[in-house]
């Protein structure tokens, strides 16, 4: 049943744009790393951080703020292809089950975001290779930065999708949502607790993997708490 | 006798206000059961609790015999729907919109084109939405809900925004679903005519509260006749009738009467006759079922 509703999901995003706002995601974050080795090039070189390990941190200090962005843009456009013509009715009249439907937009919203961290990776590796740095290539690396923030991005997910799909308009989440793509861009100056943060790893800890953690704990229960209040309002 | 949809004691409540209150809705097998009330009485909200969208605050639904809160996937897959305005992706083609509801029910492909035919949109089936008329998204609508070959079909003002070809054409089509299909059809609306015309069974609701359900003869019976006169000299008979302890009712130029046994006018024309007035007309004034359910749903807000 799930996948299926993940099919129809996914005919519903035809003809919105949504497969050129995956790529145009990774494509801008790496075309930011163009302009700036583009034009400090040297710069780099003669500070002696002109490498892969520089490369790849760089790369990831807009992914944040790209993640959550995107976020935001996706979750209020599933809402609202539903919401615009109250097509929420429809779709509850069927033999499905609540939890069901929302399972399946919270599954098509991670597919998307997890493509774009794919073409992340491939962006970033082909740019890399490009700039003709010294030593291994560092896949790991690599992967880790592109699907690090994703994960710890979750909560930031739950909340926008919750938002958007019990809000008769999309004013609330779509403001709550700049508001986050605001603050996960000054997330060097937040404190350790607010979601927003995560996604650019950065902790008192200096371990990207506490944000992952939390990311996935409490992305799981601010998912499960959304489900729960979307399954128990009445159907607009 | 054997009953598709059974409500009993259904109660639905808004804050503090009743949207639904105590509604024993009995839709028998096989029939056409016309949902009529005025706007805000509370069709909508017992449509969608139905279909579950809504949950109520006390009462029970039974559907196909089976309570609805337990085992709606089942039930559901078995009911057709179409609540209040259609319901579309405006980007996508009729035929898309359709394959998004088709995919979960598990019909087979065949089925779209057929319902595209019923309707007859087959010719714009592969048009976006977007650029429907109203009309035509409200057919959309009537195909999707069709598109699991229903048992119960569930029409919520299904001629809403339809020109007078295209009420007809679906006027025409819902008759004919319950002989060619085996469906038991609820259809709610506030026009009276409308029902008139297609349903075996009528459920009348005002405020939340179900005032009058039975088959649609008995409706008719309960528009009463009324008899009026028309004489040469109206207030002079007027007063002479009642001085003979006839109740009768001065009425622009004419007499009403409001007894009306077939002896009782026999008896009121003889004395005329007998002193000497002249009778222009006499004749039967059936109360329109619209009167009858105007009255109805006055009562109601009189009380």
């Amino acid at each position: 049943m799930i996948s299926k509703l993940v099919q129809t999901e996914f005919m519903k995003l035809r003809r919105k744009g949504i497969w050129f706002l995956t790529f145009l995601g990774p494509f801008g974050v790496v075309a930011l790393q163009m302009v700036n080795y583009g034009l400090r090039k040297d710069w780099f070189i003669s500070q002696g951080t002109y490498e892969w390990f520089y490369y790849v941190r760089n790369v990831s200090a807009f992914t944040p703020f790209a993640l959550i962005l995107g976020i935001v843009i996706l979750t209020s456009f599933m809402a609202s292809i539903e919401s615009e013509t109250k097509a929420w009715k429809q779709v509850m009249a069927l033999p499905v089950t609540k939890w069901s439907v929302y399972i399946a937009k919270y599954t098509t919203l991670v597919a998307l975001l997890m493509i774009a961290c794919l073409l992340l990776v491939i962006f970033t590796l082909c740019f890399g290779l490009y700039l003709g740095f010294d030593g291994n290539v560092p896949y790991l690396d690599i992967i880790k930065y592109s699907y690090y923030p994703f994960i710890a991005a979750l909560p930031v997910l739950g909340l926008q999708l919750w938002l958007a799909t019990v809000s008769q308009n999309q004013g609330l989440p779509i403001t709550l949502g700049v508001l986050g793509v605001i603050l996960s861009y000054m997330a060097y100056f937040l404190p350790d607790w607010m979601i927003w943060k995560w996604p650019s790893l950065d902790n008192a800890w200096d371990e990207p993997l506490v944000n992952v953690g939390l990311g996935l704990a409490v992305g799981l229960g601010i998912y499960l708490i959304g489900m729960i209040d979307f399954i128990r309002r009445d159907v607009k | 006798m054997e009953y598709v949809v059974e409500t009993k004691k259904l109660t639905k409540k808004f804050g503090i206000e009743y949207a639904v209150a105590d509604l024993d809705l009995k839709i028998p097998k096989g029939e056409i059961y016309g949902f009529l009330g005025p706007n805000g009485a509370g069709k909508t909200t017992t449509i969608r609790l139905l279909l579950g969208l809504m949950r109520q605050n006390t009462g029970t639904i039974k559907i196909f015999n089976k309570d609805l809160n337990s085992t709606r996937l089942e039930i559901l897959k078995k009911v057709g729907s179409l609540v209040e305005n259609p319901s579309y992706y405006g980007h996508l083609t009729a035929r898309e919109n359709l394959e998004t509801l088709r995919k979960i029910h598990g019909a087979p492909k065949q089925r779209i084109d057929d319902v595209l035919d019923i309707v007859r949109l087959s010719d714009v089936g592969n048009k976006k939405v977007k650029g429907f008329s109203l009309g035509m998204k409200q057919r959309l609508g009537i195909a999707a809900s069709l598109l699991n070959n229903p048992e119960l079909l569930i029409l919520d003002e299904p001629t809403n925004g339809l020109d007078p070809s295209g009420i007809i054409e679906i006027r025409n089509l819902i008759k004919r679903l319950p002989s060619e299909y085996g469906m038991t059809v609820l259809i709610s609306s506030h026009l009276l005519s409308e029902i008139d015309q297609i349903a075996t069974s009528v459920g009348v609701i005002s405020k939340g509260k179900m005032i009058f359900q039975d088959s649609i003869e008995e409706m008719r019976m309960l528009s009463q006749q009324k008899i009026s006169l028309k004489l040469d000299d109206n207030e002079k008979a007027w007063r002479f009738l009642s001085s003979k302890g006839v109740k009768v009712e001065p009425e622009n130029d004419c007499l009403a009467l409001v007894e009306q046994s077939d002896q009782e006018i026999a008896h009121v024309i003889r004395m005329l006759v007998e002193n000497n007035f002249s009778i222009y007309r006499v004749e039967e004034e059936k109360r329109s079922l619209e009167d009858t359910f105007l009255q109805m749903t006055m009562e109601e807000k009189a009380v």
